[in-house]
C-alpha cells in the first residue's frame, strides 16, 4: 500500500510547520531516560502536557485506528511525522514510552475488546496512561507460562494475589499489563489470563530495585488481594498464552529497534572506545586497535541484522517472530563481549575514578551489559527458538506441558528424590 | 536442502542466474570430480572456464560498451550471487581473480588494453589473475613486488604469494610499489624472468602458486592507469571487489557445511534420541546459524557499499574480518557435531573446512583487516613506531 511521495512530503511539511509553532526545538543536553534521578513529578507533568498537545493536534497514534483516537493513517505517515519531529522536543517517556507504545498497546489492539480499547487507547494517546509490563515473577522468568500470580474468581470480581518483578519503570506507570493464573487444574499454557491493573490502588506496593550498577529501573510489585473486574480482562479468560505470544513478538521487535548503535559510513565508529583508548594513552597499541575493530564489527553486525529482520518482517511471508531472535541473540552475546573490550582497554586505571565522581560509562556498561543476554528473552531462549522454530530441530522432552499446573509444581519440588519418598513431607 | 532464513529474496532475473549457476556447478564439477582431482585425477579443463563464461561469470564488472553489464544494476551484486553458488559446491577456477582483473581493466584500462584482453576474459578463453600478496601474507598494495623505471619500460622484481591459478594464467595483474608510489601493470605470462611455482595448500578445491619476478622488463604499454594516487585507489577498489566476492564464496561454503551438520544432527541417534534434540547440540547449532546469518547480512551490506562507493573500504574490511573468523568457527562447530565421521576423508566436511580456512586468509586475514579498520577511527598507524616502544607489530 505505497503512499504517493508527494502526499507524504506534504504531510511531513505540514507537521513540521505545526510542530515549529507549538513545541520547543530539541536540546542536546536534555536529560532523557527514566532513572528516578531524572523522573520527577515535574518531568512527568511536562511530558504528559507535551503529549496532550500532540494528541489535540491530531499527531498522536498516527497509524492507529480512528475509532480509538488514532488517525488511521499508514506507517509511512508515522515515519514522515517522526522525521519531521526529530528536531523538536516531543514527549519522552523513557522506558515506559517504549513498553506502552511499542508493546502494550499493539498487543491490546490485537486482542482486547472494542469496549476495552475505547476506554484505554485514547487515554494513552492523550498522555494520561503509561503502561508497564507485569510479566516476570520471582519464580518465573524464561518459563513465562509458569507464572504463579493468581487471579481468583469471587462473584463478579477477580482477586489478584502474588508478585511481579523486573517491571521496568513501574514507579511512574498508570497501568500494568498483568499475566495471572486463573486455572491451576489445566496444563500451564491453558490457565492464563491477562488483566489491566491500575497501579495506584489499595493492595499494590511498587518497590524500585537497586541494581548492581547503582541504577534503579526495575521494580518489584506485591499484589495483596487486589480487586479486578471482567472489564479488565484482555483477550479470553484462560487463553492468555495467545496474547502472550503476540506480546513476546512485539517485545523482540521493539528491542531490535532500540538497540541500534550508529555505525558505518562517515559517522564515528566505536567512538566511545576510541576516546577511552585516548584517555588511557593506549591509542598506539596495536592490540587495543584490534579490540576496537572487534567492537566496531560487533556493532555493524547488530545493526545489519536488525535492519534485515525488520525488512523481512515488513515484507511478510516468513516467521518474523522467530527471525527476531537473531538480532536479539547477537545483542545478547555481543553486548557483554563489547563491554568487556571496554574494560580491557581501560585496564586497571579504567576501574577507578576521582573520589566523589560518578563511575565512567565503561564501568556501568560492563556491569549492566548482561541485561541484553537476559532481559526480553535470555540467550538460551533465543537459541531454543532458533534451533526449534527456524532450524527445525526436535524439541526437548517436556515435563510440564500436558499435566495440570498444580501437579507440575508439586512434582518439580520432588525432582530427583528417590521413587519411594515422593509425596511425603520433608 | 536450501531454506531461506535471513537471505533476501532475489529478483527474478538474479534468481535465473543463480539457478543456472547451480545447474552448471552440479553438471560440470560435482564434488566427486573434486575428490578425483584431489587424488591425482584430471583437473578442470579449459572448457570449464569457457562454459562458465557463457553464464556471464566474468562479464558483470565489465563496462557495457565493451560487452559487459549487470542484471541488477550492480555488477558486484550479480557476481556475488554467482560466488555464493560457487562456494556451495566448492567450484574450482579463477573466479575471484578474473573478476578483479576485469574490474581493474574496466576502471583503469586504456582502450587498447581493454580491446586486447577484455573480450577473451569475458569469453573465458583468456585467463588472468592478480599477483598482490606479500610473502608474509600481507595484502597492502605494492608490498610484494617493486617497480622502477628502466630503459624501454619498467623493471619489476619481487615475489607474490597466494596467486590463484597462476599456472594457467595468460595475464597477470601486478600491483607493485616503489618510493614513488603504487603502479599497476598488466603483464603477459610469457615474460623472461617471470617464474610460476605451484604450491601445495590446505585447500583441495583451488590451485595456488608463488609468482617470482626477477628483473622482468615490461614495455610502457603494460602500465595500467596512472602511477601514484590513482593506482593506489585502483588497487584499493580491487581489494574491495576481491573481499566481497571471496566473502560471498565463503557464505555458500558455510551454508553447505552447516546444512550437512544440521541434517546429521537430525539423523544421528544416541541415547535413544536424535542428537539434534539435545540442548547442548541445539544451542551450538543456533549459535552457528547466527554466525552464518550475520555473515550473510554483512556480505550483502559490503556488496552494496562497494557498489555505491559509500563506506566501501570500511564495510569490505568489516565483512572480510568477521566472515573469515565466523567461517572458521562454523567449520569447527560443524566438525564437533559430525564428531568421528568428520575425521574421515570420505566425508565432505573437511573439503569445506579447508576451503573456508583458505578463504579467511585470502585478500587479507581477519587480523590484517582489523588493523586496516583502525584508520577509520582516527587512530594513529600502529606500524609507525613513535620511538618509545609503541606499535611495532603491524602485520
Amino acid at each position: 500500500m505505497a503512499q504517493p511521495t508527494a502526499d507524504l512530503e506534504e504531510y511531513r511539511d505540514r507537521a513540521r510547520a505545526w510542530l515549529a509553532e507549538r513545541l520547543e526545538p530539541r536540546r542536546l543536553d536534555d536529560p532523557a531516560g527514566a532513572d528516578p534521578a531524572h523522573w520527577t513529578q515535574e518531568r512527568d507533568q511536562r511530558e504528559r502536557a507535551i503529549q496532550r498537545i500532540l494528541f489535540d493536534g491530531g499527531y498522536a497514534g498516527i497509524a492507529w485506528p480512528k475509532e480509538y483516537g488514532g488517525q488511521g493513517l499508514t506507517a509511512a505517515h508515522q515515519q514522515a511525522f517522526d522525521e519531521a519531529a526529530r528536531g523538536f522536543r516531543v514527549a519522552e517517556f523513557g522506558i515506559l514510552g517504549r513498553t506502552t507504545w511499542g508493546i502494550c498497546v499493539p498487543t491490546m489492539l490485537a486482542h482486547a475488546s472494542p469496549a476495552f480499547l475505547t476506554r484505554h487507547v485514547p487515554r494513552v494517546l492523550a498522555g494520561e496512561e503509561l503502561w508497564v509490563q507485569f510479566f516476570s515473577e520471582p519464580e518465573a522468568g524464561s518459563d513465562l507460562a509458569g507464572v504463579r500470580t493468581r487471579a481468583t474468581r469471587d462473584g463478579d470480581r477477580w482477586i489478584l494475589r502474588g508478585s511481579k518483578v523486573w517491571s521496568s519503570g513501574a514507579y511512574y506507570a498508570d497501568y500494568g499489563l498483568c499475566l495471572a493464573r486463573t486455572n491451576w487444574d489445566v496444563p500451564k499454557h491453558r490457565g492464563l489470563t491477562w488483566f489491566a491493573v491500575k497501579v495506584d490502588q489499595p493492595g499494590i506496593e511498587v518497590k524500585p530495585l537497586r541494581q548492581l550498577n547503582d541504577r534503579s529501573e526495575f521494580c518489584q510489585e506485591f499484589f495483596d488481594d487486589v480487586e479486578l473486574t471482567d472489564d479488565d480482562v484482555i483477550g479470553e479468560v484462560d487463553h492468555g498464552w495467545t496474547v502472550a505470544r503476540t506480546m513476546l513478538v512485539m517485545e523482540r521487535q521493539v528491542g531490535a529497534r532500540t538497540r541500534m548503535r550508529p555505525v558505518a559510513g562517515g559517522r564515528r565508529p566505536a567512538a566511545d572506545l576510541v576516546s577511552l583508548a585516548r584517555q588511557a594513552g593506549r591509542e598506539h597499541d596495536p592490540r587495543v586497535q584490534d579490540l576496537i575493530a572487534r567492537a566496531h564489527i560487533l556493532d555493524v553486525v547488530q545493526a545489519e541484522l536488525s535492519t534485515r529482520v525488520q525488512e523481512l518482517a515488513a515484507a511478510g511471508g516468513r516467521d518474523a517472530a522467530s527471525l527476531a531472535c537473531y538480532p536479539k541473540l547477537a545483542a545478547g552475546t555481543g553486548t557483554p563481549a563489547r563491554a568487556l573490550i571496554g574494560i580491557e582497554i581501560g585496564g586497571g586505571p579504567g576501574l577507578t575514578w576521582p573520589g566523589g565522581a560518578s563511575p565512567p560509562a565503561g564501568v556501568s556498561d560492563y556491569l549492566g551489559a548482561r541485561a541484553q543476554s537476559i532481559a526480553g528473552g535470555t540467550n538460551e531462549m533465543m537459541r531454543n527458538v532458533i534451533s526449534e522454530r527456524v532450524l527445525g530441530l526436535p524439541r526437548e522432552p517436556s515435563y510440564d506441558t500436558d499435566r495440570p499446573f498444580s501437579e507440575v509444581v508439586r512434582r518439580a519440588a520432588e525432582w530427583g528424590r528417590p521413587e519411594g519418598t515422593r509425596g511425603k513431607a520433608g | 536442502m536450501r531454506c531461506p532464513i535471513l537471505d533476501l529474496p532475489l529478483s527474478d532475473d538474479l534468481d535465473i542466474l543463480r539457478a543456472a549457476t547451480l545447474r552448471f556447478t552440479q553438471r560440470e564439477w560435482p564434488i566427486e570430480k573434486l575428490r578425483a582431482a584431489a587424488d591425482g585425477g584430471p583437473a578442470i579443463e579449459a572448457g570449464y572456464v569457457q562454459r562458465a563464461a557463457e553464464l556471464g561469470w566474468f562479464a558483470a564488472l565489465a563496462p557495457e560498451e565493451d560487452g559487459g553489464g549487470s542484471i541488477s544494476g550492480s555488477g558486484l551484486v550479480d557476481a556475488a550471487v554467482v560466488a555464493v553458488e560457487r562456494g556451495r559446491s566448492l567450484q574450482p577456477g579463477p573466479f575471484v581473480p578474473m573478476n578483479v582483473v576485469v574490474a581493474a581493466l574496466a576502471r583503469e584500462g586504456s582502450p587498447a588494453q581493454r580491446a586486447a584482453v577484455l573480450p577473451g576474459l569475458m569469453a573465458g578463453t583468456t585467463v588472468a589473475t592478480w599477483a598482490a600478496a606479500g610473502s608474509a601474507g600481507t595484502w597492502g598494495a605494492g608490498e610484494a613486488i617493486r617497480w622502477a623505471r628502466a630503459p624501454g619500460g619498467y623493471a619489476l622484481a619481487g615475489t607474490a604469494c597466494l596467486v590463484q591459478d597462476a599456472d594457467r594464467a595468460d595475464y597477470f595483474l601486478i600491483t607493485a610499489g616503489a618510493s614513488d608510489g603504487i603502479s599497476q601493470f598488466l603483464v603477459p605470462a610469457q615474460m623472461p624472468g617471470l617464474c610460476v611455482r605451484p604450491v601445495g595448500s590446505i585447500d583441495l578445491s583451488r590451485s595456488f602458486c608463488e609468482v617470482q619476478l626477477t628483473d622482468v622488463i615490461v614495455p610502457d604499454d603494460a602500465l595500467l592507469g596512472q602511477p601514484g594516487t590513482a593506482a593506489a585507489a585502483a588497487a584499493e577498489h580491487e581489494l574491495q571487489v576481491a573481499c566481497v566476492l571471496t566473502v560471498a564464496e565463503t557464505i555458500g561454503a558455510m551454508e553447505q557445511d552447516f546444512q550437512l551438520a544440521l541434517q546429521y544432527a537430525r539423523d544421528r541417534i544416541a541415547f535413544g534420541r536424535p542428537i539434534g534434540s539435545f540442548q547442548a547440540v541445539k544451542h551450538l547449532l543456533a549459535d552457528t546459524s547466527l554466525l552464518l546469518e550475520s555473515s550473510r547480512t554483512l556480505c550483502d551490506a559490503a556488496a552494496r557499499a562497494v557498489s555505491n562507493g559509500d563506506a566501501g573500504p570500511e564495510l569490505a574490511s568489516v565483512a572480510k574480518a568477521y566472515v573469515g573468523d565466523s567461517a572458521i568457527q562454523l567449520g569447527q562447530n560443524c566438525f564437533q557435531v559430525f564428531s568421528g565421521i568428520g575425521f574421515t576423508w570420505e566425508h565432505d566436511h573437511h573439503l569445506y573446512l579447508r576451503r573456508l580456512t583458505m578463504d579467511a586468509a585470502l585478500y587479507g586475514d581477519p587480523a590484517w583487516h582489523r588493523t586496516r579498520l583502525a584508520r577509520f577511527y582516527g587512530l594513529p598507524d600502529a606500524s609507525i613506531s613513535d620511538g618509545d616502544g609503541h606499535g611495532a607489530a603491524n602485520r
